[in-house]
């Protein structure tokens, strides 16, 4: 498995018997747990867009706080495919509380401000 | 006429970092930006692994430019937004900058100068794609702003060419928008972005990647109907007995960067032929006295985190111009090396550290990079594997070797198996 | 040649060919395996003393043209009654449009285009031609002498950039210095002035960078270059400022033509009642004239591919220079035999300019650019602007012995144009013969843009005569030859620009970083006479995106300022063409 975690790109082994898992290949601790959660649930974190309204720009960019399951991906984006938010914003700013459950927020990625300005 | 010390043209990565690192060392800087908004590119990078080496942490493009933008807010900097740079002219040792905005036209004079311009994509017609002239043709990066910046599709169904991380980006980021993205082909044997990204970005999304593989043609008299791809042989020449028809809507390109430099050849800046950028010293500056260099413009990056490493560099260093004699030494590119920056060393280097960005010409498994002086081994550095798309970053103390200037210094990678195998003989 | 021997030949080219005599012009039906062979045949039906023209009617086995037609279907003109229509808004049809402005007339122009000089006219090198290589008994020959006349004066009135800087023809071995005295001669006969020869020398203080392997030159001063396209623009828009209609998306479909008169014309914006009809169609004239029942003549295209070099290299050349006919280039003395008799006879096949693909050259564009080409390749495809890997290649390959250093790095563009020839290789401008109410403007190939304003001189004066048999034709007391246009913000100096910019804040944003294009030209453009809101429109109007970016950076920009402008969505901006879509929906809000 390739690390994806910096570009490094570590090739990386995982070795599983039963609960414990074996790594190597990796050259620091993330990728040994990158390793190990791709195996038992993979994760990403999210970077996307949703409306905004009142500003110069038609979007804003937005992420998850945290990484997400790797197949849940598609289901939040449908839910954010449907949300608008209001400018001004400013960068890092909560735009929906715990995703789908997830235990993660949407956050803005950049500062817009309204289009008076 | 305003009259600065320095004067940073660009308001991207590298134009940020240089306009901070200048006014930090005590410098009157003014810096430039054409657009309305700074960040340069990263604005519509919306993707995160921005800022691992310099912050530490993964943060989107956005993200990463609003650290340094927060930044120069809060020392006041003075910035230009919405302002076009017309005209540079060198009189005597002071450079006059026409610019022009909403103001209208207006002159500034600085000491030295900054270049920090980023780059271009290259287009379909100059990896030579024939065919008609359809919509439905983008590149990676103007297909990225429809889509961040100004929230439209410009596909439903599309193929990409190149492996270079916009186009990999791209790939899930169109895939994620409910884009279908039939593949992306590459025309080289081994992908041109990083691996990293091959994976999150294709594999995570079964997206076929096909290597040796290029577009050769496009079909549709109005909006894009299709493409001919082409298999291509070791020389990179397609192969018209392999070409197959694909449906899509469109093409989007990932085919390459190209440093803009026009600016600074209006000043005689010299290029590099095999970085397209200018040829400079360790303190980024150029062969024109007082025109300083970095980021894109200097030579594509892999890592934002080296573009504003290479923005600080220049813009200390333009900080501290004075004009005096100088005289450089010449790197020399030895076996595997494609390129190296800077491609010359003061003689009088002073820096305890210069930092070196290199790439391989070719992926090499185990190898060591040389540094030689006159052909003996002043630094050498172990690899586990080199790929010409991730750019290397080093360290070197050249001010403890007392260079000379008819001292002949050369960058190898040097193959270890190679070695063994001269070994064994 | 006797009608019989044309037949006789026509009919060994290829099974089932026939060839008949119809009205005056030689007719030739039937269906071929290969192109060529139909190209072969017309040639062979030419007997320009004895017949009016070559129909050819051959068609290509397995081949049906597809026609880009407009999707706009209204009735917008249904029941317009101009006194003259013109169909076609290449140059030709422009220029007409522009003479006859002149006149108090209804006149309307059709173009089945989203723009004016979308075929050859756009898409050819700009070279305003000296004319040497026609024959003095031809229309060619006649009007491009007219034509370069016309142009220091009419590029002043159309605020049209124009350089005359001379036309070149290199020569490269002593010998070639006597069919350069030849044309020398010919062209005293014919009236060109100044032409010479010129020692290596003499050349390079108007050429400074020709080839080492250059001994000198015919040097044509009376040679010039404009832009083509931006100079149709500006006669449409002064042909609308003086009071024509100009009416794009407009597709003759059919004439109603009866006992030698045409009574209406139907497109797909309505059926029009015109007086008089001009046709300027172009690629389709031969089916515009079949229509109207005119027909003497055909249109066999005829493919150019020219390519775009990077400002960065427009030092290259001056004006516009080619290897003389003559030439023998250093690539092809391998191919010279050494045997001399056939090394004289591959030498006068030269001097004859048979071992050549005709017009391939150097030519500095008005923008400072270098173009690249053309080349010559017979289609039955009149719409095949498509570009191709060989043919690039092969232009390349010569060209760069020309072009010493230049690399395939500095290619920005290349494009292909469809030339309007007929087997007559000659213009065919006349009153209708078959047809009263028609005047023919067909065949319009090179040297059309040299050509144009001539034509049109001479197309507008028929045309008065003809209306003028039925009703008073006064002239226009309105009409101002000089068009107003708006300013070009890179070309003025600093106090200017500043001053325009204090009135006009947007002329102050640069939108376009490669060709210096601000926010404010773009609108001036979307408010002109013939406002094309489209990508295309607005490059070819000013230019953004056929810098070294071709458009990465500023189409969005550019998209986003003519949605503002037209009050519509990004997704209804088009490239070119009404189906010509660049964004398709919304990525928020919709259906994912």
């Amino acid at each position: 498995m390739t690390c994806i975690i910096c570009p490094n790109s570590c090739q990386m082994t995982v070795e599983a018997s039963g609960d414990t898992y074996n790594v190597t290949g990796h050259k620091c601790a993330r990728g040994k747990a990158f390793a190990i959660s791709e195996i038992t649930n993979p994760t990403r974190t999210l970077c996307t867009t949703v409306k905004v309204n009142a500003s110069y720009l038609p979007v804003i960019s937005v992420k998850t706080s945290g990484p997400i399951p790797k197949n849940r991906l598609m289901d939040v984006m449908h839910v954010l495919h449907a949300i608008t938010v209001n400018a001004p914003l400013t960068c890092g700013e909560v735009v929906v509380h715990d995703i789908l459950g997830l235990g993660v927020d949407i956050v803005t990625t950049t500062s817009l401000s309204d289009i008076s300005s | 006429m305003n009259r600065h010390d320095v004067i940073v043209i660009g308001g991207g990565p590298a134009g940020l970092a240089a306009a901070i690192a200048a006014h930090r060392e005590g410098a009157s800087t003014l810096l430039i930006e054409r657009e309305a908004r700074l960040g340069g590119i990263l604005k519509q990078c919306i993707h995160d692994g921005f800022g691992l080496v310099h912050f530490k942490e993964q943060l989107t493009g956005p993200e990463y430019a609003e650290r340094f933008i927060e930044a120069c807010h809060q020392q006041g900097l003075q910035m230009l937004t919405l302002t076009f740079v017309t005209k540079i002219e060198k009189h005597g040792d002071i450079f006059i900058v026409s610019i022009v905005n909403r103001n209208g036209v207006s002159k500034h004079a600085a000491k030295s100068i900054v270049l920090a311009t980023g780059c271009r994509e290259r287009t379909a017609k100059q990896i030579f794609i024939h065919g008609t002239r359809p919509s439905g043709v983008f590149t990676a990066g103007t297909a990225q702003h429809y889509i961040n910046l100004l929230g439209y599709m410009p596909t439903k169904q599309c193929v990409i060419l190149g492996s270079g991380d916009i186009g990999l980006i791209m790939a899930r980021r169109l895939t994620l928008e409910g884009a279908k993205v039939l593949g992306v082909y590459e025309a080289k044997a081994t992908p041109s972005g990083l691996t990293r990204n091959i994976h999150q970005c294709l594999y995570d999304f079964d997206i076929p990647l096909h290597l040796s593989k290029t577009v050769t043609r496009v079909y549709g008299g109005d909006r894009l109907t299709g493409v001919e791809i082409c298999a291509v042989d070791s020389q990179m020449n397609p192969l018209p007995e392999t070409a197959e028809y694909i449906e899509c809507d469109a093409l989007i390109l990932s085919v390459g960067l190209i440093p803009e430099n026009e600016l600074a050849e209006t000043l005689s800046v010299k290029l590099d032929p095999k970085t397209k950028g200018p040829i400079c010293n360790e303190d980024f500056m150029t062969s024109v006295d007082g025109v300083f260099t970095c980021g894109n413009a200097l030579h594509v990056n892999d890592l934002v985190d080296y573009v504003s490493e290479s923005g600080d560099i220049a813009g200390a260093a333009a900080a501290h111009y004075t004009q005096a004699p100088h005289s450089e030494i010449t790197f020399h590119t030895g076996q595997n090396v494609a390129y190296i920056v800077p491609q010359q060393l003061s003689q009088k280097v002073t820096a305890e550290k210069t930092v070196l960005y290199f790439r391989s010409a070719k992926p090499i498994e185990r190898c060591q990079l040389f540094i030689k002086v006159n052909n003996d081994i002043v630094y050498k550095k172990s690899y586990a594997f080199l790929k010409p798309p991730e750019m290397e970053r080093l360290l070197f103390d050249f001010s403890a070797l007392n260079l000379q200037s008819d001292d002949h210094v050369t960058f190898e990678i040097e193959e270890e198996s190679h070695d063994l195998h001269h070994l064994s003989k | 040649m006797s009608f019989q021997s044309i037949r006789r030949q026509i009919e060994t080219l290829s099974p089932g060919l026939t060839a008949s005599e119809e009205r005056g012009c030689i007719v030739l039906r039937g269906e071929v395996d290969d192109w060529q062979l139909a190209v072969r045949a017309g040639e062979l039906a030419v007997d320009k003393k004895r017949y009016l023209g070559v129909i050819n009617h051959i068609t290509l086995k397995g081949f049906t043209q597809h026609r880009e037609k407009p999707t706009i279907q209204d009735t917008e003109l249904a029941g317009a009654t101009p006194d003259v229509l013109i169909i076609g808004g290449g140059i030709t049809g422009c220029a007409a449009a522009r003479e006859l402005t002149q006149y108090n007339l209804d006149i309307l122009l059709v173009e089945s285009k989203s723009d004016v000089a979308c075929g050859a006219s756009g898409a050819n090198g700009g070279v305003v031609h000296v004319g040497i290589n026609f024959s003095k008994k031809s229309q060619k020959h006649h009007y491009n002498q007219r034509g370069n006349r016309m142009y220091a004066n009419l590029s002043k009135q159309l605020n049209v950039p124009f350089e005359q800087k001379g036309q070149t023809m290199l020569c490269l071995k002593s010998w070639e210095k006597i069919p350069v005295w030849l044309l020398k001669h010919k062209s005293i006969k014919m009236g060109i002035p100044g032409v010479q020869y010129l020692s290596r020398e003499a050349l390079l203080k108007h050429e400074p960078h020709i080839p080492d392997f250059v001994i000198g030159g015919m040097y044509m001063p009376i040679g010039g270059i404009t832009n083509p396209y931006e100079l149709t623009i500006a006669m449409a828009e002064n042909a609308i400022q003086n009071g024509a209609n100009i009416m794009l998306n407009t597709m003759v479909t059919d004439i109603t033509e009866k006992d030698g008169h045409i009574e209406s014309v139907l497109t797909n914006r309505g059926r029009i009642f015109p007086k008089l009809v001009i046709n300027a169609a172009g690629i389709y004239a031969d089916e515009i004239a079949e229509m109207a029942g005119d027909r003497t003549f055909t249109i066999h295209p005829r493919r150019g591919t020219d390519i775009i070099t990077d400002k960065k290299v427009g030092y290259m050349v001056e004006s516009s220079m080619g290897i003389s006919p003559f030439a023998i280039m250093p690539h092809q003395l391998t191919v010279v035999p050494k045997n001399p008799v056939k090394r004289f006879r591959y030498y006068m096949k030269s001097l004859l300019g048979k071992n050549h693909t005709k017009g391939v050259g150097l030519i500095h564009s008005v923008h400072g650019n270098m173009l690249i080409g053309p080349n010559a390749v017979e289609t039955p495809d009149r719409e095949d602007t498509a570009t191709y890997r060989e043919e690039v290649a092969s232009i390349l390959e010569v060209q760069k012995q020309v072009a010493v250093g230049l690399s395939n790095a500095d290619i920005i563009a290349y494009f292909t144009g469809v030339r309007a020839a007929t087997y007559e290789e000659d213009f065919v401008v006349r009153k209708g013969i078959f047809t009263d109410n028609i005047i023919e403007a067909a065949g319009i190939q090179s040297p059309g843009l040299t050509a144009a304003p001539a034509i049109a001189e001479d197309v507008a004066k028929w045309a008065v005569d003809y209306l003028s048999q039925s009703t008073v034709i006064e002239r226009n007391a309105h009409y101002n030859p000089n068009r107003q246009n708006p300013p070009k913000m890179s070309n003025l100096d600093d106090t200017a620009r500043h001053a325009l910019i204090k009135e006009n804040p947007d002329y102050g944003i640069i939108i376009c970083r490669c060709e210096e294009i601000s926010k404010g030209e773009i609108l001036d453009a979307l408010n002109s006479e013939l406002c094309v809101p489209t990508l295309d429109g607005i490059k070819r109007r000013l230019r953004p995106g056929m810098g070294r970016c071709q458009g990465g950076f500023c189409a969005p920009l550019i998209t986003q300022i003519i949605a503002q402008h037209q009050n519509v969505s990004l997704s209804d901006v088009r490239k070119r063409s009404q189906d010509a879509v660049i964004l398709y929906h919304t990525t928020k809000g919709g259906r994912l």
